[in-house]
């Protein structure tokens, strides 16, 4: 390693650096600020924490909220889940796996825009799927115009094009896994079932818990399919907290209530996301 | 269980999830073939004819491209081809000073930088909104390239490759007189081909995928970006379903063409950004 002159530190460091200072670090900091604010006829005007003391008495922040948690409730564990499926699938050693991988990989270059445009055509009452499920007598189903149905469209939608995605950290997890492991599990005589509890999972725990923080992330966050399918609706079922705070700031010019939501978003986010490591990562480490 | 029955389950799985990956995908792309008035034929009651393009024809590329997605694509390229080149210039000078040189809280540095990634752009784009707006670049390209171009995966990716390479390349370079930027350039950038490709994909998806931040920033919708042009596509022509679907097949085509055969690359930086884990 070397004592290197400022200058030459400088010119390498600083573009990045400051890219990331302001671009990522002072939003955060403008975010809690502009929440202090409020427009009253155009005029910015200090509103010190008035902005938060109205969310609570919000019934379309609460109502925003329950939905939000009810959405991340189902769509975390299940896409965690079937990402774990797909990538115990994807690592098996049989004949024509290449074929299926390449499969399995489609979603990953596919757009969240694009996976929602896809699926709004197929999810139509005249679409692909009703003309399907009227094979065996069921529908014709409103997947999307349906307060019944339309906040379980986004989570399917989401998760079709999502699960790939996780699988391919889970698939590096699994890979780091010594195969001998198992090998000396399998000539003890335990059975696949066994193995996957005892030792694929408890091994596999860091990357679980990498992959479910970082999905969490993502769907507290997720915007694009509510903004393009249902714009929140159909009677506020879908309307989950980022689409509540674009249209405050974006729709009703009201940066303040938007600020002051975004900031509540991102810190019950990491809320959740402490807790997680808190549960997940002081358990006991066992066969390490 | 018997071994050939495990088998046959499993292939049964594999087939299964291949089939909903495929088939919705499979349906867009022959009905972007189809009339617009022969997109839900055969459906009720349902045939197998609804899954093979007939009637076939081109209309919908050709009224697509008529109604300006040559110029949104483009404009994407532009802003993607930018960020991408751009980022890695930025991002792979930060990660050589990491890998090679030492300073006071170097490590506190890298570890903000580290943790930068795992705050998803969504989170900061709306404040990113007042930022870019005292800055004046709102409806300007540079509100779409700028922001997104220090990336702390991709500096991390830089700086996970530069440390492993052997320090001995570099002393051996300085005592023969070459500066840091030759040796940058001539001994460093060379080795490092693979993760510029890690790092310059991921740029590039990223800003080929990217939505919230350009609906923001491009409130004029003078300049259109893919995935924003696409969406306001659906809300003008909400019921020319044949051009929808072929917007959405050339939409994920492209990166479809970089990453078939960039994968390895691809899932390598992805994984490096989950070891830490």
């Amino acid at each position: 390693m070397n004592r290197s002159p400022i200058p030459l530190l400088v010119l390498t460091l600083a573009p990045a650096l400051l890219g990331l200072a302001v671009f990522r670090a002072y939003p955060i900091g403008l975010a809690l600020y502009e929440s202090l604010y409020t427009t009253i006829g155009g005029e910015r005007v200090f509103a010190g924490f008035d902005n938060y003391l109205m969310l609570l008495t919000d019934v379309g922040f609460w109502k925003s909220l329950r939905v939000t948690l009810w959405f991340n409730l189902i769509i975390n564990p299940l896409q965690v889940a079937l990402a774990l499926a797909l990538a115990l699938v994807f690592v098996q050693k049989l004949p024509g796996m290449a074929f299926f991988r390449l499969l399995f990989l489609i979603p990953i270059g596919i757009s969240l825009p694009v996976a929602v445009i896809i699926w709004r055509i197929v999810l139509l009452p005249e679409g692909f799927l009703n003309g399907a499920l009227g094979i065996v007598g069921l529908g014709p189903y409103r997947f999307l115009t349906s307060p019944d149905f339309a906040l379980y469209s986004i989570i399917a939608i989401a998760t079709w094009k999502g699960i790939s995605y996780w699988m391919i950290f889970l698939v590096g997890g699994l890979q780091n896994i010594p195969p001998e492991i198992n090998e000396a599990a399998r000539l003890e005589g335990a059975s696949p079932w066994q193995r996957l509890w005892l030792i694929t999972l408890p091994l596999l725990r860091p990357t679980l818990l990498f992959v479910l923080v970082a999905d969490i992330t993502i769907n507290f966050l997720l915007f694009a399919p509510v903004f393009m399918l249902t714009g929140g609706g159909p009677r506020g079922s879908t309307n989950v907290l980022m689409y509540e705070a674009y249209k405050s700031g974006f729709v009703f010019g009201d940066m303040g209530r938007a600020m002051a939501i975004v900031v509540c978003l991102v810190a019950l986010l990491l809320v959740i996301v402490a807790i997680q490591f808190r549960l997940l990562s002081s358990a006991p480490k066992e066969a390490k | 269980m018997p071994p050939i029955l495990r088998k046959a389950l499993i292939y049964l799985a594999i087939a299964a999830v291949a089939f909903v990956f495929v088939l919705p995908l499979w349906w867009a792309i022959l009905s972007s073939f189809r009339p617009n008035e022969a997109i839900f034929r055969d459906l009720f009651p349902f045939t197998p004819r609804a899954l093979w393009p007939e009637p076939f024809t081109l209309d919908a590329y050709v009224a697509i491209f008529e109604r300006g997605f040559g110029t949104i694509i483009a404009n994407t390229l532009l802003v993607a081809g930018l960020t991408t080149a751009l980022g890695l210039i930025v991002n792979g000078l930060a990660g050589y000073a990491f890998a090679l040189f030492e300073f006071p809280g170097k490590s506190a540095v890298l570890g903000i930088v580290v943790v930068s990634f795992m705050l998803p752009f969504e989170a900061i784009a709306m404040p990113l909104y007042s930022v870019v707006s005292q800055l004046g670049w709102i409806d300007h390209v540079a509100a779409l390239v700028v922001p997104s171009v220090a990336n702390g995966l991709a500096v991390f990716l830089f700086y996970q490759f530069f440390q492993q390479v052997p320090k001995d390349y570099y002393e051996a370079a300085r005592l023969e007189g070459a500066g840091w930027l030759r040796i940058l350039w001539s001994v460093y950038v060379p080795l490092s081909l693979p993760t510029c490709i890690s790092a310059g994909l991921m740029l590039f998806i990223f800003q080929w995928e990217a939505f919230l931040w350009p609906l923001l920033a491009m409130p004029a919708q003078q300049f259109k970006v893919i995935q924003v042009g696409m969406a306001a596509f659906q809300d003008q022509y909400t019921t020319a379903w044949n051009q929808l679907f072929g917007a959405a097949v050339i939409t994920a085509l492209i990166p479809m063409l970089l990453l078939i055969p960039l994968q390895r690359y691809y899932v390598q930086g992805l994984a490096g950004s989950g070891i830490k884990g």
